[in-house]
């Protein structure tokens, strides 16, 4: 009951967000105006209460029973961070032509028109399912969150315009959604079968017992693969990336956002938590007759497949970005490489690898924050800018989400002075004290290739003439993405003298993860292994010496 | 066709696993059937997922997908003797219901736009 109670303990922040989600469902009906308008700021507000709880609570990572037990205290502040920020973009964005109407006394209030309220509900649904992805102590929690994670953000595309190319995306997003779903979830029941145990500690001393008998099985490893291709539809990597420039193109500017940031957060999370259980290279079992038992890591076929994934998912990402001419495509792209250079972060393993992946992932929400809140604070006639040709020489009508574009552009690229560029030189550091050299070379080539798109986010705004289209820009009806975007290009500038800081919480992120057994547990679960493959646990032992010098 | 054999298939499925684990103590050879028959399902469920175009099938097929999983989950606890397994498969089941009534309800919205469930008649995104 103890350990109930103590995970409850841990979750203050979701039930936190939780209950936001509630409030905003119940007040987004209101007849009040005023009560309608304060929908944004409670899911801001709440989701500050969240980042404020996990802030004073003392990181012991004593979360006991977690494979990673202190990667909730980061993953939580981080997403809670970038949710005011995303909350932020889409504040005054939902139901703003039937608001305008009401104010103007053409139509009254009707609750069935309205889905402000829904939406920041279940943007709010999302978020905790994130939260709730790095509590996940066993497969069926890590299900569970995904979807949560998943399910509001179908909805949320959908609900976030009311157009064709909306609904088409959101029914292209849940089909393709439920498609990776069944495919992770077939790769966990292979790992079920092949370890016995639903329990991600159980499933990793398990693991490592079958490695140091000889080797994965296939089962376990095919389960990993499947696992691993699941995952890939949310963190848009290559076999599933091909739907992330139409949703994001048909979804609207505060949705993309959303789905550009948050279930990246997740999927990321999710595949370093399942790849954690057969962990990485160098690491051995001590059993308690002194005996050591080397253990390999990463099985090969695992490995392979995501060095391709990375290398194919930046290398099509930026390819495909240059032949844009929408701007929502172009970030799709772009948020598509961005999962291949992370993918580095993951093959790099712990330590240096998890600590530049976590900073990445963080410093690649910021980027694409203000990317969007740039573009959510200017509207053509009430609507979603889409093309370059919306926003060319946008400095003469909006200088400051001109500026804020270009920040963001030179930061996605990784220009010195901004964020982007510590966060790509950490990755690529780590990657090459882990020996993936080939990897680095490839991800340095793709930043070049890169430059191609991303120059043109600074050079149409700043320096192209203004064009016909251009004219009909206006600033849009909130004043919440102005001040997101003026937030996240200062933030992308300053926090850029705050990088130890910034790398010392993302490495405690990963502290704690031990990839095998310790201690008497290894003793006990080499004693009592069945041997899946038939042999026997006590007499097949590795003396790690050979193997580990 | 496709729809007609994979709903006969569902129905082997959840009878054969039914009686199964009813009538025999269930050895390694009636869980290498449960083992084969939820990889079949989630093969069928694939296969149909790419060839077919109609969204309410497309539909079913990825939840002959989800069914194949939690078949394997069934027969996964059953050899390991763990009830964590079928555990799993009510959650499953949970989610399956909840993504039913989403699909559904995505569905007959596009279907008021245009009358048509063929997910061709919807190509406006794109390059």
């Amino acid at each position: 009951m103890t350990a109930m109670a103590q995970r409850i303990d841990q979750l203050w922040p979701e039930l936190m967000v939780l209950t936001g989600a509630v409030i905003c469902a119940l007040i987004g009906l209101s007849r009040q105006r005023s009560m309608r308008a304060a929908v944004p700021i409670v899911a801001m507000v709440t989701l500050a209460a969240a980042v404020l709880i996990e802030w004073m609570r003392p990181n012991s990572g004593s979360e006991s029973g977690l494979l990673f037990p202190s990667l909730g205290h980061y993953v939580k502040i981080a997403i809670g961070i970038l949710g005011i920020g995303l909350a932020a973009i889409g504040a005054g964005h939902m139901d703003r032509k039937f608001e305008a109407q009401i104010a103007l006394g053409r139509v009254s209030f009707d609750p069935l028109r309205v889905v402000r309220g829904e939406y920041h509900a279940f943007f709010l649904f999302s978020i905790a399912g994130v939260m709730l992805v790095c509590g996940a102590s066993d497969l069926i929690w890590l299900f569970l969150a995904l979807e949560l994670v998943s399910l509001p953000t179908y909805i949320m595309v959908a609900l976030g315009r009311s157009n064709r190319a909306a609904q088409e995306a959101g029914i292209k997003y849940f089909f393709l959604g439920a498609l990776a779903t069944a495919i992770f979830l077939y790769g966990f029941a292979l790992l079920y079968g092949a370890t016995g145990s639903l329990d991600l500690i159980v499933i990793r001393d398990w693991l490592s017992v079958q490695s140091a008998l000889g080797g994965l099985s296939s089962m376990a490893v095919l389960g990993l693969l499947l696992s691993t291709l699941g995952i890939c539809f949310k963190i848009t990597a290559v076999p599933m990336h091909f739907y992330a420039p139409d949703v994001y193109e048909g979804a609207s500017t505060p949705v993309t956002a959303f789905l550009s940031i948050v279930p990246k957060f997740a999927g990321m999370c999710a595949l370093i938590m399942l790849l954690g259980t057969v962990g990485w290279n160098g690491h051995s079992i001590t059993a308690s007759d002194g005996v050591r038992i080397a253990y390999s890591g990463l099985p090969q076929p695992v490995t392979a497949v995501l060095w391709m994934v990375a290398v194919l998912t930046m290398t099509l990402g930026n390819l495909g970005g240059i032949l844009q001419k929408s701007i929502k495509r172009t970030l799709a792209y772009s948020s598509i490489s961005h999962s291949g250079y992370m993918l580095i972060g993951v093959l790099a393993g712990p330590g240096a690898g998890f600590d530049a992946l976590f900073f990445y992932l963080f410093a690649y929400g910021l980027m694409n924050c203000a990317a969007f809140s740039a573009l959510a604070s200017v509207e053509r006639r009430g609507n979603d800018v889409d093309s370059f040709d919306d926003i060319s020489g946008l400095r003469a009508k909006q200088p400051l989400a001109a500026g804020v574009l270009a920040i963001s552009a030179g930061s996605l690229l990784g220009l010195p002075p901004f964020l982007g560029f510590f966060a790509k030189a950490y990755l690529f550091m780590a990657a090459l004290e882990a020996g993936h050299v080939g990897l680095v070379v490839i991800a340095c080539v793709n930043s070049a290739i890169s430059a191609f798109y991303y120059l043109r986010f600074v050079l149409v705004p700043l320096v192209a003439p203004p064009s016909a289209r251009a004219d009909e820009l206006a600033a849009s009806n909130s004043a919440f993405p102005r001040i997101a975007a003026a937030v996240c290009g200062a933030l992308l500038l300053l926090l850029s003298a705050f990088v130890t800081q910034m790398l010392g919480a993302a490495s405690r992120a990963s502290s704690g993860y031990t990839p095998v057994a310790v201690g008497d547990s290894a003793q006990d679960s080499v004693q009592s292994a069945r041997a899946p493959a038939g042999g026997d646990a006590n007499q097949v032992v590795v003396d790690s010496s050979t193997r580990h010098p | 066709m496709l729809p007609l054999i994979s709903t006969n298939m569902t129905a082997a499925a959840a009878c054969a696993s039914s009686c199964l684990a009813q009538i025999m103590p269930a050895g390694q050879a009636q869980i290498q059937v449960a083992l084969t028959i939820s990889a079949l399902l989630f093969t069928c469920g694939l296969v149909g997922f790419m060839s077919r175009r109609n969204m309410i099938v497309m539909f079913l097929c990825t939840e002959l997908m989800f069914q194949g999983a939690a078949l394997a989950f069934i027969a996964f606890g059953r050899q390991h003797m763990d009830t964590s397994g079928q555990v799993f498969v009510i959650f499953i089941l949970t989610v399956a219901a909840a993504e039913a009534a989403l699909a559904l309800g995505l569905v007959v919205l596009l279907y008021r736009r245009r009358a048509t469930l063929s997910a061709e008649a919807w190509g406006e995104l794109g390059e």
